[in-house]
């Protein structure tokens, strides 16, 4: 009986790594929060998903840094961690879904949450579950997180290349953002910021097909300098 | 500037020039370029390589190696692998159940008492133990959220355990201490309503094994704070209420009744977050009075690489009370925030109170991926 649960435990550790999932970042009461956001929902859907899932996954995450314009957190942005992804529906109709990631703030995790439209992609809605942050009223101020309504991945790929270039233009959205005066939590919103971007990123690897990938491959066209990593 | 002359012989040369500046200004691309003109979104047909049994399916592993040593010289060791496996199952508009297995293949030699270890004490040698098996049942009448099932074992549905894993931590909280055991088999309701949290269930009270020998089982009831003073204030809390028979660890019935209080405060510190737990459990035994407490201090570096805690327990029953205090420093080589990547070194030290003991160290290895 021994040599044989041992046989299965041993068998079982020798599964690939890549074959099991470690859930990233989930709703602490998903029901609630969902409800909270779609007063009219009837039903939501969990999805998990995995760079191991996807084809040609090691080479997708190997280009997060350059869409993220950073290096990656060897803690909070592993191959292996997966995401939740949520559905949420009204009979059959698809109403959204909601998606969130962590982010290292200077005091902790920040998890950053988007509700998105189900077509577009475009964020409906941003805000934050866990928020370990000296900024975190600012940061939660309706004011501030009501200003990404409507954007989209592609308009973070177009902030690059006016970034870049120096250039105001009110086709910038990102960069016509209003941000939180802060000064003790300076990191803890660029971390925010980040996490929206990156949230967005993976959306649109994992869900929406890499339609925003024209963006991002123009913006490097037209002279924005990839950052940590493999475009 | 253009000379008189040129007017008086050009009247219409000014407006001309005004009109055609005007026209040439009001053009979007006048004196830059878009470099997204004609860039559109484009969806890529390629699909995940997922099927019935790899959606929604998670497989975790785990190792953990434990030595304790105390201070009249008894030493232990306690060996394990384990796995957990999670699986949800959807309809194409709704997660309907999941499923949750982890148990492990240990190996134990020497006892020493370890705080995460009560079990030991029964189990030399080679043992195959279940820890979780249940399964949740989403909204079966109906609705989101307000009344979901569960059966089987998991965790008892007294104090903070149901929203603390502590399947791999030495620092455990106040069941154990309170009934013998911190898992249970059972079956009940659980869900919210607004702002509170419910769970409602029959638990059969034998703890790590399914057994009756005669015992009633026990009713439990605990409401909590709901999830949003958790996530916007960094606030746990609630009330639990629990009576029955039991059985005690050897073998006998145990008239238990509990009324316990409990809390949580996590929030920022200056160099990385800090948290407050407290659990306080009165009631009676057999007719005995007790009362039993926890309170206990987590700090964790910013950077997720270590973190130290402190924890105070005891309990009284009938002017009998023991009481200790423990420190513990972890080193995380990996630390994922979802708890889903873990690997970490821990010390932990215990030192008697009340009653006269042994100081206990206890080193662990633990991984979780």
């Amino acid at each position: 009986m021994r040599y044989f649960l041992s046989s299965i435990l041993a068998g079982l550790l020798a599964f690939p790594p890549q074959a099991f999932a470690a859930i990233g970042c989930t709703l602490n009461n998903p029901a609630e929060d969902l409800k909270y956001l779609f007063p009219g929902m009837t039903s939501y859907r969990e999805e998990l998903k995995e760079f191991g899932k996807l084809p040609n996954g090691r080479k997708a995450f190997e280009g997060l840094p350059a869409r993220l314009r950073g290096e990656l957190d060897k803690v909070y942005e592993t191959y292996e961690t997966a995401y939740t992804v949520y559905w949420i529906f009204k009979g059959k109709e698809k109403l959204g879904l909601v998606h969130g990631v962590n982010v290292p703030g200077q005091g902790g995790v920040i998890q950053v949450f988007l509700l998105l439209d189900p077509k577009t992609g475009a964020i409906q809605k941003f805000f934050f579950q866990r928020l370990e942050s000296p900024a975190a009223s600012a940061l939660r101020a309706k004011a501030f997180r009501d200003q990404f309504a409507g954007l989209t991945l592609a308009d973070f790929y177009k902030h690059d290349y006016y970034q870049a270039k120096d250039l105001k233009d009110p086709a910038d959205k990102i960069g016509g953002i209003t941000l939180p005066k802060t000064t003790s939590g300076k990191k803890d919103l660029q971390a925010a910021l980040r996490g929206v971007r990156k949230n967005l990123v993976l959306m649109d690897l994992f869900v929406f097909g890499g339609m925003y990938e024209p963006f991002f491959e123009r913006a490097q066209k037209v002279g924005v300098k990839a950052l940590g990593g493999k475009p | 500037m253009l000379p008189k002359s040129t007017y008086n012989r050009m009247p219409w040369i000014f407006p001309l020039l005004w009109g055609l500046g005007w026209s040439l200004s009001s053009l979007p691309a006048f004196g830059k370029e878009d470099p997204f003109a004609g860039v559109v979104p484009q969806r890529s047909e390629k699909e995940e390589g997922t099927d019935f049994l790899t959606e929604n399916f998670a497989f975790r592993k785990e190792l953990m190696s434990e030595f304790g040593a105390d201070s009249r010289g008894e030493v232990s060791s306690r060996q394990s692998v384990g796995f957990e496996v999670q699986k949800k199952f959807s309809s194409e508009t709704s997660t309907l159940f999941s499923i949750d297995f982890q148990a492990r293949l240990v190996r134990r030699d020497g006892f020493t008492d370890a705080p995460n270890d009560m079990e030991g004490m029964t189990r030399p040698g080679w043992s195959f133990e279940v820890h979780n098996a249940y399964l949740d049942l989403y909204n079966p009448l109906g609705g989101v959220g307000v009344l979901n099932l569960r059966a089987g074992r998991f965790y008892l549905p007294f104090g903070l355990n149901l929203a603390t894993d502590t399947h791999g931590s030495l620092l455990q909280l106040s069941n154990e201490m309170g009934f013998g055991f911190e898992r249970d088999w059972y079956a009940g309701f659980w869900g919210s309503l607004g702002d509170t949290n419910y769970d409602l269930y029959y638990l059969a009270g034998s703890g790590y094994d399914l057994l009756f020998k005669g015992q009633t089982g026990l009713g439990a009831l605990r409401l909590s704070l709901g999830n949003r003073y958790a996530s916007e204030d960094g606030m746990e809390g609630g009330f639990s209420f629990l009576g029955g028979r039991r059985l005690s660890m050897d073998g006998s019935g145990v008239e238990t009744q509990r009324i316990g209080i409990d809390g949580r405060l996590r929030g920022a510190g200056p160099f990385g977050p800090m948290g407050w737990t407290t659990e306080m459990a009165v009631g009676r035994d057999e007719g005995q009075d007790l009362f039993t407490q926890l309170h206990q201090f987590d700090y964790l570096h910013a950077s997720r690489s270590w973190g130290l805690s402190a924890q105070y327990r005891r309990s009284w029953e009938e002017a009998v009370a023991d009481s200790s205090v423990s420190a513990e420093a972890t080193w995380y080589l990996s630390n994922d925030v979802g708890g889903s990547n873990l690997q970490w070194l821990k010390l932990n030290v215990r030192w008697p109170l009340e009653v006269a003991g042994p100081t206990l160290f206890t080193l662990q290895y633990y991984q979780y991926w």
